[in-house]
């Protein structure tokens, strides 16, 4: 405990300057942070950072745990007036949209995990994407992506770039060559996701890195399918990664946010989007992502055990065309899976006998996933592409992008596995004639 | 922030690219292409920060006056060359004095130049072809002392690049590429 009052990140401090020198006599240095204090955790455990990373005991009354800092200010101070001025307000508590101590606990636990410099948190995963994007281009910019995106990151290239005077070009995440030939002079960026939705393509990250460095690009990944206890794409060299916090990070399906983490230069480049966007996260919210951070190493081991176990299970079920799961030798990218992720994740895609009918009369016989849109929480939910996240698409462009008729996304919650086989048993029983099936 | 320059952001890179010089290469370039007589519009290609691509998506253009057999469509190239002079020179007093610890409240550069055209025209004389001579007068307005805007204005021309590649020997190398057409 201690009564020393926090005004922001102690170790950050305006830069000296030699008197009669020019601009390299200035003294201050790039850092990692800003944190409330420091807190090495290198050499630790995922699941000991998860829990303990950011997370900073009450400093007055000894409560275990960050408080919430439900406050929209906060009073001005010596240590705090002067940083605007020179130019190091990230650094200091002034007002919650720059920054607010139960953001950096959540922040510094986020960097902790992906080990990156810096990270912050916004009151979405689109608000995070579209400040990290529109940090790395300027005018007339074009940015290479991936042509089966996630649907809101498409709309912001599809249907805001233009409107801004930039462009870009969505190509196959299979395709090295085509990315490749794909870049024109005035690209900036490569946007890839590391797990792709729904056919979950496990992306070559090392040679996208590869184009990245040769092009002089800056690799931004969006891995909300892949949180960092299944891959660390900034370890990879990626620049840039950002996830849906709303999704695994935090993990309960009772919150939306977003988070960017990477360089402490990068990150600090979209500080700025951030206070000019206004997609800052609440500190209740942000409260709530730290919560439910300290369980992800943990709830990403059940997600694993219960969609392996169900996985296996729905490949040997006749009324099963195929199952698609990274960490099952079945799927293509399985060499690629094994090479690039330290473990599975909770989601399956799978095709079902009878097409886009038997898909609908299997949702409603099952009893425990829940029929919603998104992922990544501790209960199972299941959705069918066809009628929900690709139901612009006409049935064409759902094929050529892998979604055939019968396709199920699936996120596996943390549910005992036997129960979920047992309501997947019944309910693909009860849709087909074939009686005591499997 | 004072003079709108991030004095943490500035430090922080100058410390970057001492540490890792490929940091400080800035590579530019343009094209110009001929329009209609002495008009030309001038396109910036993406530039290098370091090893990182920027976009630069700007056109400008120029012209001579009529007088100039031009149609005064834009500033000449000598106005362009005084320009890209002084925001240089306007650039580093900024940064320089952000970095004092000044806060500026104006700066206005005044440049003039005369050249003598029986150069360019070829005519004989002994008349140099460019400026034998540019003059400016900045006048700044801030919490600096008279000293120390002295100070300023001789750092902010020995760091200009700009400034340097006028008053220095440059070498200027070219090639042509041609394809002669049926007329």
């Amino acid at each position: 405990m201690t009564k020393k009052p926090l005004y922001g990140d102690a170790t950050s401090q305006p830069a000296n300057h030699k008197a009669g020198g020019w601009i390299d006599g200035l003294d201050r240095s790039r850092k990692s942070g800003p944190f409330l204090e420091s807190h090495p955790m290198d050499t630790m455990g995922m699941s000991t950072k998860a829990v303990h990373a950011g997370t900073h005991d009450d400093p007055r009354t000894g409560a275990v745990g960050t408080p919430i800092y439900q406050s929209s200010t906060f009073i001005l101070h010596e240590e705090t007036y002067g940083s605007i001025e020179e130019g190091f307000g990230r650094d200091r508590f002034i007002y919650t949209r720059y920054g607010n101590p139960s953001q950096w606990a959540v922040q510094e636990k986020l960097a902790a995990l992906e080990g990156a410099e810096s990270a912050l948190v916004f009151s979405s995963g689109m608000a995070a994407i579209s400040a990290a994007v529109l940090a790395l281009v300027d005018k007339g910019a074009h940015v290479v992506a991936a042509s089966d995106l996630y649907g809101g990151t498409f709309n912001l290239f599809n249907q805001e770039f233009p409107s801004l005077g930039m462009s870009a070009t969505l190509v196959d995440s299979y395709d090295i060559e085509a990315i490749e030939a794909a870049i024109q002079p005035n690209t900036q960026i490569l946007y890839f996701e590391t797990i792709t939705n729904p056919v979950l393509k496990v992306v070559d990250i090392p040679a996208l890195v590869d184009i990245a460095r040769r092009h002089n690009l800056r690799l931004v990944m969006d891995s909300t399918f892949a949180p960092p206890p299944v891959m660390k794409p900034l370890e990879m060299g990626v620049d840039l990664v950002v996830h849906s916090a709303s999704k695994y990070l935090n993990g309960h399906s009772d919150l939306i946010a977003g988070v960017v983490c990477g360089s402490r230069k990068l990150v600090d480049m979209v500080w700025p989007r951030l206070l000019n966007y206004g997609g800052q996260l609440d500190p209740h919210a942000a409260f709530l992502l730290e919560r439910g951070l300290k369980t992800l190493d943990i709830r990403m081991r059940a997600h694993e055990q219960s969609a392996t176990a169900l996985s296996k299970f729905l490949e040997t079920h006749p009324c099963v065309e195929k199952v698609l799961y990274p960490m099952l030798p079945s799927h293509p990218d399985h060499e690629r899976a094994k090479e690039l992720m330290q473990m599975g994740t909770g989601n399956v895609t799978f095709f079902v006998k009878g097409g886009d009918q038997a898909a609908i009369r299997l949702l409603d016989h099952l009893h425990l996933p829940k029929q919603a849109t998104s992922l990544g929480g501790i209960e199972s939910l299941i959705s069918l592409p066809f009628n929900s996240s690709q139901a612009s698409m006409t049935s064409r462009q759902r094929a050529d992008i892998g979604i055939l008729p019968g396709c199920v996304r699936l996120s596996v919650g943390i549910e005992d596995a036997d129960d979920l086989i047992a309501d997947f048993d019944q309910a693909l029983n009860a849709i087909t004639d074939m009686k005591g099936a499997a | 922030m004072r003079n709108s320059i991030p004095t943490a952001a500035l430090s922080e890179f100058v410390n970057e690219v001492s540490g890792n010089p490929e940091e400080g290469l800035m590579s530019y370039g343009i094209e110009i292409d001929w329009e209609s007589g002495t008009r030309a519009r001038t396109s910036t290609k993406p530039m290098l920060v370091g090893p990182h691509k920027v976009s630069r998506s700007f056109t400008w253009k120029a012209d001579e006056p009529r007088q100039l057999m031009g149609n005064n469509h834009g500033p000449n190239p000598q106005e362009l060359l005084l320009s890209g002079l002084g925001s240089c020179m306007m650039v580093a007093f900024v940064a320089g004095a952000t970095t004092e610890g000044i806060q500026l409240e104006s700066v206005k550069i005044d440049f003039d130049g005369t050249l003598d055209l029986r150069g360019f025209m070829g005519l004989g004389s002994n008349a140099t072809v460019g400026f034998p001579e540019i003059n400016y007068t900045i006048h700044a307005v801030g919490d600096g002392t008279p000293e120390q805007f002295e100070e300023l204005h001789r750092k902010a021309i020995k760091h200009s690049p700009n400034a340097q590649t006028i008053v220095n020997p440059v070498t200027l190398t070219g090639e042509i590429t041609s394809e002669q057409i049926e007329g």
